[in-house]
């Protein structure tokens, strides 16, 4: 085990703190005995990757949700927070990664809204010199007649904030304030939150993954990676480089790459130059060329947004690329069909299980179906092969280890860790030739974790080509032949499996080039 | 919501067969007869002589019973012409348009053939009521798909787009059936011209054929959602249109698919009021009324919950109280508008027994937790 860094804590009494906070979802654990310390007048960052359970542990803070075990101090004192009314009546104020604005009042309008002082008559003359009052104070310039949907997303974030300050707010927590920013608006932002915390003593809490924004202007930082801190450290004894490797892992222990010799095949996939806009126009995917054999896993590495999430949908045929090809066992598929694709032997294990690769209230034979209803062994003539599809389904059960109370239970009855080993075994059964995982494993409890890896590797031993895109470095580098870590859409490198060590993929997911991240 | 030391809260129930939810029905109806009766106090001969009249000539009575059937068959068509775009999770709001769009289509083919009221048909009449059927089904899809090719190619919303069509063909009826319009009657009273007697469309048993088109048509919707790979791949995209697209099912293809049969069934409900019920035979100058009328096949369509047949017995009830209110309202000097105000009950009993179908409200005690607001000292890590 390597022991992390936790600095001293410090004589100061913390303002908010929590203790030994642990949430459970059914089949998820998503905080673990997780404590925090924020002081008064600094900006802590919480850092880590999705799903580390960042966004839990801030609806907790706020009262959104309620700790399973585990205790909040405010000030010293034991408080409970049932609601986000008790959490705003101590000052604590959010600002959710959604705007929650009325689009079609005025900035003024929105900001008074939900404030106490507004029960039964307005009046907006005085609340306005009131507001105006604070813009001046904070440096603000935002104008209080306009419309919100006239509003860029980062003059939004303002209004919000405002509106926070307005009802009084000592401690804000912003959940990823970035993520919706052009760089411009990140530069503002970040300079207004040292000033409200420098010369007006308010304390944020800043909620991210985006590393340069931690080090630029946090002054504490306490990491989360699985639900459990794993790291507490001050910014100015951080580097960028130290704070990847807490939130990627680097339990070289826990490897366990089990050597199935697999005989490395034909070439199956060939990417060239591929490029492609995010739904916001940016292009994000900048130029991607690999290529992959049957019998290989080549595992892409990466801090969630750097371009993973297009590349995949692009080779799935949801997302057209802006430029470059895909050629698939010989044939140019770049502008295929989401459906030849499918037959074509191309399996695709989407990330976001409850809202692209099932529907909550259809049954597991239905949503078996989903990647078996353009076969022509479930359909003839139009019908459904209903006797057919039920023992798909039944051998997917069995097979994939899925508890499920029968056959047409609805697939929203299901735990996650269920529905993935569902989604996953509709997938494999098709035996595709090149099987697209993406994030297969995130949020998983560790059986469901295992048992899925193994039967990725029983799919590439099949032949399958595997493209495993992860933000697990353990589960990448145990895995796979070949790991690529990407940055801001381009491949840093492609590296055989011996020759990468959690060190230099990590540096190299932070934006370091080879030679300075030491491969020759 | 918390009330003291207590606490009301909604619940799921789990999911119970279909043939419970179907039995939830009757309470509704019940209740919804039970709080009209307030609408029927200002009858002078009481209220519940009131509701004999409204069942009497809605299901007894010859006549009534004729025009319930009349408007059931109806209704079945505007329903269906809803319900299959909305398994898609598309809304069908142009109902009206495509009634028209139906007549109109129907009745070009004996003015095109320039078939006067006492002329002989050219060739077989069985041909040209054949011809006047499929040419309503095909403009009713036609206008409807129209809709449907600009939400799946360039993502208008549907509902804008038929609901002003609505307004564009009512005033192209206008157009066809008043002062000097190529459908003008001889007579010139703002009606079209008759049909002649030759193109009656057939009766069985005194019932227009368009019954029985109606109901094997519920019958085989009720396959299609069921049994088929089509009917699955509009499910699947009405519930999600993400995991859809992701399974390979193509959103244009579907988007389109489900307007045309909608509106085929829409124009089809056109041709059975203005040319196969008994009795009107033309395109009367308050077709407006039927338009708006086609407007319960959403209804009827949202309380069935995309079954077909389920929503044959509703809109039968539908068809048989508005008639029937609109009666007892003549007999016995009530308010106007007693017939919408039942159906909106109706409505509404509905809705609810729905809701309280699926989610039960809980009034429990909440566990008393108090707030430690003493210095308890934060515990070291």
């Amino acid at each position: 085990m390597v022991r992390f860094p936790f600095t001293h804590p410090e004589p100061e009494e913390p303002l908010l703190a929590a203790r030994g906070i642990t949430k459970r979802f059914p089949g998820v654990l998503a905080l673990h005995r997780v404590d925090l310390d924020v002081k008064a007048g600094e900006i802590h960052a919480v850092l880590g990757q999705n799903g580390a359970g960042k966004t839990t542990l801030m609806n907790i803070l706020f009262g959104l949700l309620q700790p399973d075990e585990g205790q909040l101090y405010f000030r010293g004192q034991r408080v409970h927070f049932r609601s986000p009314h008790d959490a705003l009546a101590m000052g604590i104020s959010m600002v959710h990664q959604t705007r929650k604005l009325v689009s079609a009042h005025s900035v003024l309008e929105n900001i008074l809204l939900g404030h106490p002082g507004t029960r039964g008559f307005l009046n907006l003359r005085t609340i306005r010199r009131e507001v105006e009052e604070l813009c001046h104070r904070y440096g603000f310039t935002v104008d209080l007649g306009a419309k919100v949907w006239q509003l860029s997303e980062g003059e939004k974030q303002w209004v919000e904030i405002l509106k926070a300050l307005y009802g009084g707010a000592k401690i804000l927590i912003l959940d990823e304030p970035t993520s919706v920013l052009t760089p411009p608006e990140v530069k503002t932002l970040m300079a207004s939150l040292q000033a409200l915390v420098q010369d007006h003593g308010v304390t944020v809490i800043l909620v991210t993954h985006k590393l340069p924004i931690v080090t630029a202007i946090s002054h504490t930082v306490t990491v989360l990676r699985s639900g459990t801190v794993v790291a507490r450290l001050r910014t100015c004894e951080a580097t960028e480089q130290l704070l990847v490797q807490h939130m990627i892992g680097q339990d070289i222990s826990s490897y366990s790459i089990s050597d199935l010799l697999v005989e490395k095949g034909r070439p199956l996939l060939r990417v060239e130059h591929l490029s492609a806009y995010n739904d916001k126009g940016v292009l994000s995917l900048r130029g991607v060329t690999f290529s992959l054999h049957e019998g290989e896993i080549l595992g892409i590495a990466g801090v969630t947004g750097n371009g993973q999430e297009e590349l995949v949908q692009v080779l799935a045929g949801l997302r057209p690329p802006a430029s470059g090809r895909v050629l698939f066992d010989g044939r140019d598929v770049t502008w295929l069909s989401p459906l030849d694709r499918w037959r074509m032997g191309i399996g695709y294990i989407p990330a976001e299980r409850y809202e692209i690769a099932s529907v909550a209230t259809l049954t597991l034979v239905e949503n078996a179906a989903l990647n078996f209803h353009f076969d022509p062994l479930f359909s003839r003539r139009g019908l459904f092969n209903h006797p057919g599809l039920e023992k798909v389904t039944r051998h997917i059960l069995s097979h994939y280890r899925v508890k499920a109370p029968h056959l047409y239970a609805q697939a929203r009855h299901l735990s996650g860790g269920n529905l993935q080993k569902l989604i996953v075994g509709r997938v494999l059964a098709r035996k595709p030739k090149l099987l697209i995982a993406h994030l297969p494993t995130q949020g998983l409890d560790v059986e469901a974790t295992a048992f899925l890896r193994g039967k990725l590797l029983e799919a590439k031993a099949g032949g399958a080509a595997v493209l495993l895109i992860s933000e697990d470095l353990d589960e990448i580098l145990s895995l796979s032949d070949w790991v690529a870590p990407i940055y801001e859409g381009r491949f840093v490198a492609i590296l055989p499996r011996e020759g990468a060590d959690a060190e230099t993929v990590g540096a190299m997911m932070a934006g370091l080039r080879r030679e300075e991240a030491g491969v020759s | 919501m918390r009330i003291g030391r207590y606490e009301l809260t909604l619940e799921a129930r789990p999911t119970r067969p279909a043939l419970h939810t179907a039995l939830t029905a009757f309470p509704a109806i019940l209740l919804a007869l039970a709080l009209s009766s307030f609408l029927f106090l200002p009858a002078e001969t009481g209220f519940l002589s009131a509701y004999r009249a409204v069942f009497s000539y809605a299901f007894a009575n010859p006549y009534g019973l004729q025009a319930t059937i009349h408007r059931a068959i109806f209704l079945w068509l505007c329903t269906f012409a809803f319900l299959v775009p909305m398994r898609a999770g598309l809304w069908n709001i142009g109902l009206p348009g495509q009634v028209y769009v139906g007549a109109l289509a129907a009745f070009a083919v004996p003015y095109a053939l320039r078939m006067s009221e006492l002329s002989h048909p050219p060739f077989h009449p069985g041909l040209i009521i054949l011809l006047m059927v499929v040419g309503a089904s095909l403009a009713g899809a036609a206008l409807a798909g129209f809709a449907g090719i600009l939400r799946a190619k360039l993502h208008v919303n549907e509902i804008l787009v038929t609901m002003m069509l609505n307004s564009i063909l009512f005033w192209l009826v206008a157009y066809m059936i008043k002062e000097g319009g190529p459908f003008m009657s001889a007579t010139g009273e703002g009606e079209s011209f008759n049909l002649p007697p030759s193109l009656y469309a057939p009766l069985i048993r005194g019932v227009p054929f368009t019954a029985l088109l109606a109901l094997v048509a519920a019958g085989l919707l009720d396959f299609l959602f069921v049994k088929t790979t089509l009917g699955y791949r509009i499910r699947v995209f009405g519930l999600n249109p993400a995991a859809a697209r992701y399974a390979g099912i193509n959103p244009v293809a579907i988007s389109l698919l489900v307007f045309l049969l909608g509106g085929a069934f829409a124009g089809l409900a056109g041709y059975h009021y203005f040319a196969a019920v008994p009795g009107v035979y033309k395109i009367p100058g308050n077709y407006g009324f039927y338009g708006d009328l086609a407007f319960y096949g959403i209804i009827c369509g949202l309380i069935a919950r995309g079954t077909a047949l389920g929503a044959v017995p509703i809109a039968l009830l539908f068809a048989g109280l508005s008639l029937g209110a609109r009666f007892a309202q003549g007999q016995f000097h009530l308010p106007f508008g007693v017939d919408y105000a039942l159906l909106g009950l109706l409505m509404m009993t509905f809705v609810a027994s729905h809701f309280l179908y699926q989610f039960r409200i809980v009034w429990r005690p909440v566990a008393t937790e108090e707030v430690p607001r003493v210095s308890a000292g934060i515990p070291e890590r």
